[in-house]
């Protein structure tokens, strides 16, 4: 960053003040205190089956989950999955597990790694692993540290390699434990991704492939 | 002023809810939003308690407003990230607009966020020579148009692909050989894939700002809000102060009861959270992050013991969906940033009383807005409010008050509304023998203008509940 590529167009900020005070002045009018709303309702219906419930949100949610027993069943999934797709080069979330993975898928395209900064235009696909999976919706939850912010929408696949240990009944716990381990001190951004990417603009027609991966697959591996 | 904006609104609306095609088609898009809601909400076990918790927990962060934006101010900034609090919308444009020129900005990517619609900011940096590009699929079609969003969820849904189609062959291709959606989507994100990796600033807006974690929250489904806020190296945030809220955990409840209510989906496909610019062991993302605090007239509402809740709203669309007005004279109509129920209700706030207080009349008080909102907002009963308001607040026509003060007299007095009743009778049955109804001599002239008369009973109510009315 050159130097005072810092400074702010206006430093001073004199409206700050102004719309505290109005606020405050605001807030002075007392309203009257609600009936208290019965605080044990249950609004979701709890989650018993997270595996079930996950593969049939996935299916609505038009993305692929795979369950594999092992690492090597994993790997060839991964071949599987890319042997499918057009020429070209992957881009790889640089982490050992998926050091391991790509190199047993043996896909031979090459690969960018995430250490080597932003995914390229061109990337044919994605391969990433994932903080959480949320059961209750159908998602996975990614993190900058999931091969950063591009990793997830900028090409057209997008893989994720996750293992049964890191699914969560619903939505709650999984904000509750990015919260607790203070994830978005860590990370610039998370992302709850429940499904392709998918635009309805016109007439209300569903169309899968927007801006964003026109497939997600999910290789979700239950063993070792 | 105040006739203008009322008057264009009512001939707009006269020539709409006239436009048979144009209603036949967005009942068709609500009739598929209707299916899609209902749905939905199936899948939630208790809605009822859903909305009750979605109500509490913007109750609670409106009614502490400068606690919570103090809180998330803190961490935004403890990040590395900048907060700008503007007081109206030129003050947000021009501190946006000083920093893209400052930074050498030739080209900015948006997605969709209405409070810069309402600020107008699009056109504050066109005029600064910076080209602009929507990139919600609807926002880019409606931007090609010159137009507003019809619809604050679905801003194109008054157009068919057919004309869409014609639009790209006239804007973008000339070549463009099908309407088929998914072709036109797949020109639209070549397209707007150049823009998103030429940019240097990508400007959103935001559902939610989260207190305790310090992060803007995006829900989107194309995908376009994860780019803007991914590749181009400066992010700016737009968004008005009441979008707060308290804890990441209400999350759980708030996202699901968003999608519900805009889409019927269970949760949005993109359900993002940014706490400020790129780290540095992250590979990608903006290396500068900006937020800007919008109040614009928001904060006067906090004053209104009756109206504070307006701003409780998350901007869903449930209540223009299920509205009949909106669905007989459609979203351009309302000539505001905010059409339909909350738009009617917001929009004197924001922009005047007086000026658009004829939208609180553009209602039937069915009150089939205030039975969706998700935030249980009071929605009709504050139509009510505002015609209150604008009355007490403005002068009114002699004719009107003698008007009522006639009315008044006959509803107290059952004669003379007898009286009133047989004289109406009389004189609309000789009006409509002379072949006059609708004429200028009907009483009844505003109906039947555009209307075949409506039978005259041969006698009055009163008679026929004497006769045994009551016993059927």
């Amino acid at each position: 960053m050159h130097a005072g590529e810092k400074a702010l167009p206006q430093t001073d900020n004199a409206s700050r003040e102004r719309i505290l005070e109005r606020i405050r002045t605001g807030l002075r009018t007392r309203l009257p205190e609600p009936a208290a709303a019965g605080r044990d309702q249950v609004i979701f219906e709890p989650v018993t089956n997270p595996l079930q419930r996950f593969q049939q949100e996935c299916v609505a949610n038009l993305m692929e989950c795979t369950l594999t027993d092992d690492t090597n069943a994993s790997a060839v999934q991964l071949a599987i999955i890319l042997h499918a797709l057009p020429a070209g080069e992957i881009f790889v979330q640089d982490h050992p597990s998926l050091r391991t993975l790509t190199e047993l898928a043996r896909s031979g395209r090459p690969i960018r790694w995430s250490s080597e900064g932003a995914p390229s235009e061109a990337s044919q696909a994605t391969v990433t692993l994932a903080e959480t999976l949320i059961a209750q919706t159908g998602s996975i939850v990614v993190t900058a540290a999931c091969g950063g912010r591009g990793a997830s929408v900028i090409a057209p696949c997008h893989i994720v390699y996750a293992t049964i240990n890191q699914l969560v009944p619903d939505l709650e716990t999984a904000l509750s434990n990015l919260n607790r381990e203070r994830k978005l001190d860590s990370n610039s951004f998370a992302c709850v991704i429940s499904g392709s990417s998918r635009t309805a603009d016109i007439e209300k027609i569903l169309v899968q492939g927007a801006h964003g991966p026109r497939r997600l697959a999910i290789v979700l591996q239950t063993g070792n | 002023m105040s006739a203008t904006a009322a008057q264009r609104f009512l001939e707009d609306a006269a020539v709409k809810s006239a436009d048979l095609a144009h209603r036949e088609f967005i009942r068709r898009g609500m009739e598929s939003y209707d299916a899609a809601h209902l749905k939905g909400r199936a899948r939630i076990k208790d809605w009822e308690a859903a909305r009750q918790k979605c109500q509490a927990i913007k109750r609670e962060a409106i009614n502490h407003l400068d606690r919570y934006l103090l809180q998330f101010e803190e961490q935004v900034t403890a990040r590395g990230g900048h907060v700008f609090w503007a007081s109206d919308g030129s003050e947000a444009c021009t501190y946006v607009r000083d920093l893209a020129l400052r930074r050498g900005v030739r080209t900015v990517v948006k997605s969709k966020s209405m409070v810069t619609e309402e600020i107008h900011l699009s056109p504050a940096l066109e005029t600064a020579g910076i080209k602009v590009w929507e990139t919600d699929f609807g926002e880019f079609i409606v931007q090609l148009r010159n137009e507003p969003p019809y619809h604050i969820v679905t801003p194109c849904m008054h157009l068919t692909r057919g004309q869409i189609a014609e639009l790209f062959r006239e804007k973008l291709e000339p070549q463009i050989e099908s309407d088929d959606p998914a072709y036109l989507m797949t020109v639209a994100r070549r397209k707007l894939r150049e823009a998103f990796f030429s940019a240097e600033m990508g400007i959103s807006g935001a559902n939610f700002l989260v207190a305790d974690a310090g992060a803007i929250a995006i829900s989107t489904n194309e995908g376009n809000g994860r780019l803007c806020t991914s590749v181009p190296r400066i992010h700016v945030v737009v968004t008005g102060i009441e979008k707060v809220i308290p804890r990441l955990e209400d999350l759980a409840v708030l996202w699901p009861v968003l999608a519900t209510s805009g889409t019927g989906q269970g949760i949005t496909t993109y359900s993002t959270l940014i706490g400020g610019p790129r780290r540095t062991r992250e590979p990608d993302g903006p290396e500068e992050f900006h937020v800007v605090l919008v109040d614009n007239g928001r904060s006067q509402l906090l004053s209104d013991p009756e109206q504070r809740e307006v701003l409780h709203c998350i901007r869903c669309g449930a209540c223009l969906n299920v509205c009949p007005v909106f669905r007989h004279i459609g979203g351009h109509t309302y000539g505001t940033t905010y059409p339909g129920p909350i738009g009617s209700v917001l929009t004197p706030h924001l922009a005047g009383i007086q000026e658009f207080k004829h939208l609180s009349y553009a209602s039937s008080l069915c009150g089939a807005c205030a039975s969706v909102c998700p935030v249980k907002i009071d929605l009709h009963h504050h139509l009510l409010q505002n015609r209150r308001n604008a009355t007490n607040a403005g002068a009114t026509r002699l004719s009107e008050r003698l008007t009522f003060r006639a009315w008044r007299y006959a509803m107290v007095h059952p004669g003379a509304y007898a009286l009133g009743g047989w004289a109406m009778r009389k004189t609309l049955r000789i009006v409509y023998r002379l072949g006059l109804a609708g004429s200028f001599l009907d009483p009844m002239r505003v109906w039947n203008h555009h209307r075949a008369p409506v039978p005259l009973p041969s006698e009055s109510f009163r008679a026929r509940w004497r006769k045994g009315l009551a016993a059927n």
